[in-house]
């Protein structure tokens, strides 16, 4: 375990609710009703509206901590389709990762995606609700998912 | 109102996380002013409560990390010191009197205890006296975020849980698992401590402590108590072949689980009785 990823444990960036919002949104991984809600607020004074801040909150392991702290400190600073690229940059390396792993990191970059689609509907409908997408990693891992299998 | 419970939920934790840095006799003081301050968050919410002023739990971040024990304490001192003055505008003259009077003793005692040399955030994770694998230490490390933060939010879910309830039965339950919890939260603040990862715990979610159905917050919770004996047992295994002494002790934790899940089921049958008539 690297020195990066317990800094992130011991101290994950951008934990917290934003007051000055202006779009959330949910990821939710209904097996285990663990969920991460992102909070952005997107500059819109400029010729590319992007995310000046963004926090998250999260009912989940450490893991997705840790994945929370990561992919906000990304995407700070990028515009709605620099976060659309992070998100989508996220979903392909999901294979690479331990099933348990890859859907803490899937919740978090879909609860980007939904906090951006929700700014996005909120151009056109002021009162739109906060968006929620659903993980479609399992996020047992792979020997505990064999041994119910076989089991008698 | 608001704002002091805020305070001195940060103070409480902040002076809890001293204790845990601290190697020397200061430790017990520190831990037993950070039960004190506890029981200062728990009189002025009940105190929010009385008046219907609406509260959550959230705060502030609470930057601890420090190479001395004095530059976190001085810190902690400011912060007693802030909400003594706070406490100039609350309404319940007794009860400010109350948290004043312990606010002065405490701060006393701060400003004279010896400084020493913080290693709680290192790094290093070493257990003295244990040699891990790196597979194992890594184990650890991930159990011991994981439980230090469900140890807090479990303290916070079962404290508010028990600030609405007029019922004796079930808060008798909710100071027992309070307590329970305490005391994993103080064995994993330590053990993180010595090992170099000492973290506060981050914010509760609101609808985690905000129980809307508490029957089914004890049937899950009876199922999470369930997952924490199997994490328990697993990490024994984990360490068992390194540490006879770790193993021990994550088997006591896993058999304490029995007694919470215990516990539940006494509170899930009172609770049902009472609302079934």
């Amino acid at each position: 375990m690297d020195v990066m990823l317990i800094e992130h444990m011991m101290n994950p960036k951008n934990y917290g609710t934003l007051s000055s919002a202006n779009a959330e949104g949910m990821g939710k991984n209904p097996q285990n009703g663990e969920k991460v809600v992102v909070y952005i607020h997107v500059k819109e004074d400029e010729v590319k509206p992007y995310i000046d801040e963004i926090t998250f909150q999260a009912i989940g392991c450490t893991t997705t901590i840790v994945a929370g702290s990561m992919l906000t400190e990304e995407a700070k600073g990028l515009t709605l389709d620099g976060a659309k690229n992070l998100v989508a940059a996220t979903m392909q390396l999901l294979d690479k990762l331990p099933p348990e792993d890859a859907a803490c990191s899937e919740m978090v970059a879909l609860a980007i995606k939904a906090a951006v689609d929700t700014y996005e509907k909120r151009k056109e409908e002021e009162d739109y609700p906060p968006i929620t997408y659903q993980v479609t990693n399992d996020c047992t891992p792979k020997e505990e998912s064999v041994d119910e299998n076989t089991a008698d | 109102m608001k704002t002091l419970l805020i305070k001195t939920h940060e103070a409480w934790l902040e002076m809890l996380t001293a204790a845990f840095m601290s190697r020397t006799e200061s430790k017990q003081i520190l831990f037993d002013f950070s039960d004190i301050l506890f029981r200062h968050f728990t009189w002025i919410e009940h105190e929010l409560i009385r008046t219907g002023e609406a509260y959550d739990y959230d705060r502030g971040i609470i930057p601890v990390k420090v190479t001395r024990l004095n530059d976190i304490l001085k810190v902690t001192v400011s912060r007693l010191l802030e909400i003594d003055l706070q406490l100039l505008g609350t309404e319940d003259r007794d009860l400010a009197a109350r948290i004043s009077a312990d606010i002065t003793y405490m701060v006393d005692v701060l400003q004279k205890l010896n400084d020493e040399v913080v290693t709680a955030f290192n790094m290093e994770r070493k257990l003295p006296g244990t040699e891990l694998t790196e597979e194992a230490t890594d184990a650890l490390t991930l159990f011991l975020f994981d439980e230090s933060y469900k140890e807090y939010e479990l303290i916070m879910i079962y404290n508010y849980l028990k600030a609405h309830s007029n019922d004796a039965f079930l808060n008798r339950i909710f100071q027992i698992l309070i307590d329970e919890s305490f005391f994993h939260l103080k064995s994993f603040g330590e053990m993180m401590a010595k090992m170099g990862i000492l973290a506060v715990p981050r914010v509760v979610m609101k609808e985690l402590y905000e129980v809307d159905d508490v029957v089914q917050f004890l049937k899950d919770g009876i199922e999470e108590e369930l997952a924490a004996k199997e994490e328990c047992k697993r990490l024994s295994d984990a360490v068992g072949n390194d540490s006879e002494m770790l193993s021990k002790f994550f088997d006591f934790i896993n058999h304490q689980e029995n007694y919470h899940i215990a516990l539940m089921k006494d509170a899930l049958a009172h609770f049902q009785k009472v609302n079934n008539g």
